[in-house]
């Protein structure tokens, strides 16, 4: 979404009879974690929460971390998972996966949590009917950082993501490493090449190559497919997603194979090339039983740049060899690989593709399904959060005015909604519809309003057409032929 | 006597065992196995196949072959050479390559040959530059101090077997633990060092056979660490593989899955931060 220089911040849209309101959870840009109601009143900052991302639990626990590690020597590294009470005491934590001493920082323990994490009772991390968190004991699934040699993959240090499963004690239970699964991906010879020569190579710690960078991480929980006798979506498997990759993949958790995979390539099947390329994709999950579209695998498809692939005009080494200026979110249905709904520019009444950059989240960013079929979408990189219905329709809209100082974005990773029963520590609130502006007539004080003072009439001109002719093809014009 | 040295053209260990031979004035065959003497190789190999090892990269050379021992590798050709069996125990087969030479057991051999073992230790390094790996169970610590002192090794692997409790069990012998513990320490001043722990079956008192307990790996974490004063050592915890295991009683247990291996790594992280798993 491109900003005007001037523009609204805080709820835009809101239509309380086609919502489904709840509270909403996100981590304000460098503030701390925010909870919000449908009008954007901020219902309880957790100030200095950091969120990677934040998440509500029931009773008023809110998860996050207590801080990131200097960044000189970590790649996104959160210090640790904590869960902290609706006063801010912290109820659970886990640091204890890696001794870290970095030059002039105090020695500790880290987490090195990154992206994703998710408590037993829930797969996915938001608001299922009957799939509760659990809050006072569980274990809980974190994704995390390590730094691992593999020349297989390349001879450089590599910044691998491990999925641990950690018990409400702190023990760690389970360990998966994504580069010991490195030949179950699927990677074509161009793609190892340039994975061998620039495993997406980042400064942090004298250089390290984050060439998977799982972004998702979820449990697929019960699904109809699994009850069909489908083995590949046991409940207790995994789906992650690679942004670097352009992978969504299903973990085996019993055996740690991939039994699922979407990527790295979309042309090597008709199913795939109708998909088309998936790039730099984020929260890839399994929409958990009980909501509408249930066992469907939810994407939000960056576009942007990502992949490891043949070198071309826009990759001069192959090196985030895929490109798309727009973004997506799609579901997918994982037997037949259809695409059984989408929100793409087109949906949100863009021309495409000139105007396909208005709806654009290069990173960052994620889809919930809501119980009444809505989608809750973060727009991530311009922290727009917003609910569509079925048919597209947006019936809520945030704009979040937390701008960073030391990054100066309004970034929003990732949103939850969450229902106000969540929250027993705050009344109800009341619920005030918010009709959308009409822009024609919005105007800031001392703007004319529209509407010419005198109006020439020209004998002979023409009626306008529409967008068939404009200087840039649309994507779909060959197939209308 | 005639002895009989299978090697491999360009091999810088073969060349370092037919040079000390050459030193000795000991006369000897040479089947070069990728020359001429391919088909000598190949029968000698048939005909010994159990007492030669082969490696992931294939067989280890040089061998040394006097008409009735086989020796493999250039740390127990060129004690054979020097010593004959004394110091049996104390090489066995490497499996590193280039410089670098390992199957060199401070603990393995009798303590009474300390002299000519150490011997060569230094013809092998000092006098053709290769660099040395040598493990350890903290048996033999006054080789070690000599070997620390005079800068004998790069690389120092030390197995500490288990708790204080059941270190003589798990060394098959009555051990003085302060020796254990004076290993330990001397390990962590070698140019490189690292600490490792099989989780190993032990008989227990009942006559039981049990793996090493998560608490029983906590405390040999815990001797590392009040040996050695830190916790802070590189320590890596490691499966017990019965099918290479040489204890009869031991083969038929069950072996471990590499996850099982989890709770130990956090048992021993509360004595040393840096433990990791080996990965089957």
């Amino acid at each position: 979404m491109s900003y005007p220089t001037v523009y609204p911040t805080g709820v835009t849209i809101y239509n309380p009879k086609k919502a489904w309101s709840g509270y909403t959870i996100f981590q304000a840009r460098e503030v701390g974690a925010l909870l919000i109601d449908m009008n954007g009143s901020e219902v309880n900052l957790w100030e200095g929460l950091h969120g990677f991302p934040n998440k509500i639990l029931p009773g008023g626990y809110v998860m996050g971390h207590l801080g990131d590690r200097n960044n000189n020597f970590g790649m996104q590294d959160q210090t640790d998972l904590v869960q902290v009470d609706w006063e801010g005491n912290i109820a659970w934590k886990f640091n204890q996966y890696e001794f870290i001493e970095d030059p002039g920082e105090e020695p500790q323990w880290m987490a090195r949590q990154h992206h994703d994490y998710q408590r037993e009772g829930n797969p996915v991390g938001y608001y299922v009917p009957g799939m509760e968190p659990q809050t006072d004991k569980g274990n809980t699934l974190i994704l995390v950082h390590k730094n691992v040699k593999n020349p297989k993959i390349s001879d450089k240090l590599l910044l691998d993501d491990v999925i641990i499963e950690v018990d409400w004690e702190g023990n760690i239970v389970w360990e998966w490493a994504c580069n010991e699964h490195f030949d179950e991906f699927g990677f074509d010879e161009a793609a190892k090449n340039i994975l061998s020569r620039d495993p997406n190579m980042r400064t942090s710690g004298g250089g390290m190559g984050d060439w998977m960078h799982v972004n998702s991480m979820s449990v697929l929980g019960p699904n109809k497919f699994y009850d069909a006798g489908d083995e590949r979506f046991h409940p207790d498997n995994i789906i992650i997603d690679g942004r670097e990759t352009n992978i969504i993949c299903i973990i085996d958790k019993k055996t740690g194979k991939i039994v699922w995979k979407l990527g790295p390539n979309y042309d090597t099947s008709e199913e795939l090339k109708k998909i088309g390329w998936i790039i730099g994709q984020h929260h890839a999950h399994m929409i958990p039983k009980g909501l509408p579209g249930e066992g469907n695998i939810l994407i939000f498809d960056n576009g942007g740049w990502a992949g490891y692939g043949v070198p071309n005009p826009a990759s001069p080494t192959g090196a985030k060899n895929a490109r798309r200026d727009y973004s997506r979110v799609l579901e997918i249905d994982p037997t037949t690989l259809k695409i059984v709904w989408q929100y793409t520019p087109a949906e949100a009444g863009f021309v495409m593709p000139t105007d396909s950059e208005r709806f654009y989240s290069p990173y960052i960013s994620s889809a919930q399904r809501l119980p009444n079929g809505n989608t809750l979408i973060t727009e991530g990189s311009d922290g727009r959060i917003f609910e569509v219905t079925p048919d597209y329709e947006v019936v809520w809209e945030y704009i979040s005015p937390y701008k960073g100082v030391h990054l100066p974005t309004n970034m929003v990773y990732r949103a939850y909604r969450v229902p106000y029963e969540w929250v027993p520590q705050v009344e109800r609130p009341v619920e005030t519809a918010i009709e959308p502006v009409d822009l024609t007539t919005f105007r800031m004080p001392g703007a004319a309003p529209m509407g010419a003072k005198k109006t020439t009439v020209i004998e002979g001109t023409r009626p306008y057409q529409g967008d068939k002719a404009l200087c840039v093809a649309a994507g779909d014009e060959v197939e209308e032929k | 006597m005639s002895y009989t040295i299978y090697s491999a053209t360009g091999c810088t260990r073969c060349k370092i065992v037919k040079q000390v031979m050459k030193e000795r004035g000991i006369d000897f065959i040479e089947q070069d196995m990728k020359a001429e003497g391919k088909e000598a190789f190949q029968k000698f190999y048939a005909a010994n196949r159990k007492a030669i090892f082969r490696g992931p990269d294939g067989v280890e050379f040089p061998l040394l072959h006097d008409g009735e021992v086989i020796r493999q590798g250039i740390g127990a050709s060129v004690a054979y050479i020097y010593s004959g069996m004394k110091l049996d125990g104390f090489f066995s087969v490497g499996t590193l390559h280039k410089e670098w030479v390992d199957g060199i057991h401070v603990s393995g051999g009798n303590p009474a040959y300390a002299a000519e073992f150490i011997e060569v230790l230094r013809y092998i390094k000092n006098t053709n530059n290769m660099k040395l790996q040598l493990d350890t169970n903290g048996l033999n610590s006054a080789i070690l101090e000599q070997i620390l002192t005079e800068n004998l090794a790069d690389v120092v692997i030390m197995n500490v077997l288990g708790p204080k409790e059941l270190y003589g069990q798990l060394v098959g012998k009555d051990v003085d633990l302060a020796e254990i513990e004076k290993s330990i320490a001397l390990v962590t001043k070698f140019p490189e060092y690292k600490f490792q722990t099989t989780v190993a079956p032990v008989v227990r008192q009942d006559g039981d056979i049990s793996y090493l307990t998560t608490k029983e790996i906590g405390a040999t974490a815990k001797l590392i660490a009040e040996a050695t004063g830190s916790m802070k050592n590189p320590y890596l915890v490691k499966l017990f593989k019965p099918k290479e295991c040489k204890d009869e009683r031991f083969k038929g247990v069950e072996s471990m899955a590499t996850e099982a291996l989890l709770p130990y790594r956090t048992a021993a992280r509360s004595h040393q931060v840096f433990v990791e798993i080996e990965k089957a």
